[in-house]
């Protein structure tokens, strides 16, 4: 089972190729929703990685929601917006992470404007 | 020793007492001082069994628990390693061996596999090149335990998950093992009825092991009537639900673990102002629950919310009890009140202990969060709106509630609702992944391949149809002074036990249209009894049914099989055996997969 095996895999290179394999077997099984959120996964993944490269903000392995939120919670607005628009979040649970994250900052300003 | 298992219909202390007869044999096996290595889970069960004092008697002078590693030291001449056959155990306990045999080698080993061998593990063993420092490989089969007077379980934790994840049927082997022994102990019980799949396997078996021992007729008259053999995914939906009782409550909030519960200490320090308040216990308290205390006996099943009455009513007995001394004159009337003090003392200090326990719940019943979850756990129970997304629990994810709750309440949608809409099923998964994390994919597979979270795949929606025939929504139900089951979780009656009461009067055929709707076969079977074995019952003497869930059972359901004996009409009393105790929790927590490494 990929999946599991995944976890296993320290390195992300390897961890991502295994997902891959992952993917390719859902396909085959037509089990349309496991291969979609795997995708999303990788995707997540690479992102993850990107953002970490550069501004070493340690975000793998986190979920998407928690990525958002550690994003918010560093200023990084407008990388959380770029995940919320790619990933489809429902508006709802974007604008509570939202109003949460301004709130524990303390920035009400940016609170009225809501 | 343990009264409170004799007090019931049937006596489940002579159970008690073979295994441990059996257990005394084994240990008088290996002779000289000894020293026990613990497979942690089995500390639990074995102390319902067996208490230190006796393995006492028996020259154990040292416990330990299993780990990896070398032994701590100890000066005794055996070391017996009491394990489940689980093959990663076994290489402990090859390394353990190891380590030990370099110090010196005046030791005996020997293993005592719980409940079964398994020449699996032998093997692993053998291939560990340990086997042959075992003098003695011996099994010690424990598959029901005695709980309570009325209640046996196998704590096997992962029985539903084997049965109907894995498709394992080990722990249906195990079943009908225990089976086997308890109607070698207490007589063949005549007739048998089932539901579900894994009943049929379990009834299949005890009748090929019967046949087995076709020569040896079972001379004991039989205690019990009927066994119910009951599959847990028959009624997937109670255990979901949260239970009201107080039993119930407790083991929803605190956990009980083996008839033990751990309770927050804060709410009893004060009762020791003698030792000042600079120490004040930071080890949560421990409690034993079961019916040897009068009165837990008394308000367990009850409702929470009849509790508190019946608590107040009981601090005025005591008040009095106490009260009367000042009527006492006579040195006889002293005398006969200062016999009765450890009594009325236990009493008193048993009354203080619930009192606080039922203060620890009563602030959470009455928090927001608590009422909120219910009132969406009764409308999904009631038929509300189960077919769209639930905004509760659209919330309950967006605040990052914890995820087992999440699971317990779209669960309980998706059985309410015969499997949820393609578009809510899939939107649930998708919030619940980006939200918690995409390794949660296994446990949704899981619930899935359980048929606790599915597709609707026909249009019917057949939950209402089963509602109304047995009457699982009861609109007025009587939480003080109950006059039917439902009161258990304050109008739900439990879909396993209304099938137990139907089956009693007027029997399943009045529903056969219902338990065609519900999973696995249905299904009847008769034992021949011996001639003369046949009991001749007296006027107005009570059948007994032995209830058996195969999956597990929560709090709630067996409170309202208590309920269901204690009915003056019912004509029917009631045991209950269970492969697990559980609440919804526990039960999901068994279904889900942590994939244990994470990327560092």
């Amino acid at each position: 089972y990929y999946v599991t095996a995944s976890y296993r895999e320290k390195r992300l290179d390897s961890r991502l190729s295994v997902l891959q394999s992952a993917v390719d077997e859902y396909n085959k099984a037509k089990n349309e929703f496991s291969a979609k959120a795997t995708e999303e996964e990788m995707r997540l993944l690479r992102f993850q990685r990107k953002l970490d490269d550069e501004k070493g903000a340690g975000l793998l392995g986190l979920s998407l929601q928690a990525t958002m939120e550690a994003l918010l919670a560093s200023g990084l607005n407008k990388q959380a917006e770029q995940l919320y628009r790619d990933f489809r979040v429902p508006d709802k649970r974007y604008w509570w992470l939202k109003l949460k994250s301004l709130a524990e900052k303390e920035e009400w300003e940016e609170l009225e404007k809501f | 020793m343990a009264a409170h298992l004799s007090y019931g219909r049937v006596n489940l202390n002579i159970l008690r007492e073979a295994a441990r007869k059996e257990l005394r044999e084994f240990l008088d096996k290996c002779a000289g001082s000894k020293a026990i290595v613990w497979d942690e889970y089995l500390t639990g069960p074995f102390g319902l069994i067996a208490q230190y004092s006796l393995l006492k008697e028996h020259e154990v002078e040292k416990m330990f628990t299993l780990k990896s590693g070398r032994l701590p030291s100890a000066d005794v001449k055996n070391i017996i390693f009491f394990v489940r056959p689980r093959l990663e155990l076994m290489d402990i306990i090859a390394e353990n061996v190891f380590s030990e045999d370099k110090m010196h080698s005046a030791r005996d080993f020997h293993i005592l596999f719980v409940p079964r061998r398994s020449m699996l593990c032998e093997q692993r063993l053998k291939e560990q090149g340990v086997l042959a420092s075992f003098i003695n490989i011996d099994e010690y089969i424990l598959d029901l335990i005695p709980y309570d007077g009325d209640l046996l379980s196998m704590e096997y934790e992962s029985a539903f998950r084997e049965c109907y994840l894995e498709n394992d049927q080990t722990s249906l082997y195990h079943t009908a093992k225990g089976l086997m022994t308890l109607q070698a102990l207490y007589g063949t019980i005549p007739q048998i009825y089932g539901k579900g799949e894994c009943a049929r396997h379990v009834a299949n078996m005890m009748l090929r092991m019967k046949r087995e021992f076709a020569g040896i007729q079972n001379q004991i008259l039989p205690v019990f009537d009927t066994l119910l053999l009951l599959d847990r995914n028959v009624d997937l939906l109670t255990p979901l639900a949260t239970q009201l009782t107080y039993e119930g409550l407790i083991d929803e909030i605190y956990g009980i673990t083996n008839g033990y519960v751990k309770l927050p200490p804060e709410k009893f320090a004060q009762k020791k102002q003698g030792e000042g308040s600079k120490d004040l216990p930071t080890e949560p308290k421990k409690l034993q629950l079961n019916s040897a205390e009068e009165l837990y006996a008394e308000i367990r099943d009850k409702n929470f919310n009849a509790v508190g009455a019946a608590l107040s009513k009981k601090a005025k007995i005591i008040s009095a009890a106490f009260e009367e001394r000042h009527n006492a004159k006579t040195v006889g009337e002293i005398k006969q009140f200062v016999s009765q003090l450890p009594h009325m003392q236990a009493a008193r200090s048993s009354l203080a202990n619930h009192t606080s326990i039922a203060e620890l719940i009563k602030d959470i019943t009455t928090s927001e969060a608590f009422f909120d979850n219910l009132t969406v756990e009764q409308e999904f129970m009631t038929g509300v709106d189960t077919d769209k997304v639930n905004t509760y629990i659209e919330d309950c994810i967006a605040q990052k509630d914890p995820l087992i709750k999440i699971l317990r309440l779209v669960c309980m949608q998706s059985v309410c609702n015969n499997g949820l809409k393609q578009k809510v099923f899939d939107y649930y998964k998708r919030e619940i992944l980006q939200t918690y994390g995409y390794e949660h994919m296994l446990t949704l597979n899981n619930l899935e391949k359980g048929g606790l979270l599915k597709p609707q795949s026909s249009s019917r929606n057949n939950y209402p149809t089963i509602r109304k025939t047995l009457k699982l929504w009861m609109e007025d139900a009587n939480e003080q002074n109950p006059n039917d089951i439902s009161y258990v979780y304050s109008g739900y009656a439990p879909l396993s036990i209304r099938l137990t009461q139907v089956l009693a009067r007027p029997g399943w055929r009045s529903i056969e249209e219902v338990l065609k709707m519900l999973p696995g076969p249905h299904f009847e079977e008769r034992q021949q009894l011996p001639a003369g074995l046949h009991k001749k019952r007296q006027q107005g003497e009570n059948r007994t049914t032995l209830v058996f869930f195969l999956g597990g059972v929560s709090y709630a359901e067996i409170a309202a099989l208590r309920f269901l004996s204690q009915m003056e009409d019912s004509g029917m009393e009631y045991i209950i055996a269970t492969t697990k105790l559980l609440n919804g929790t526990t039960w999901i927590k068994s279904l889900m997969d942590r994939p244990e490494s994470q990327t560092p």
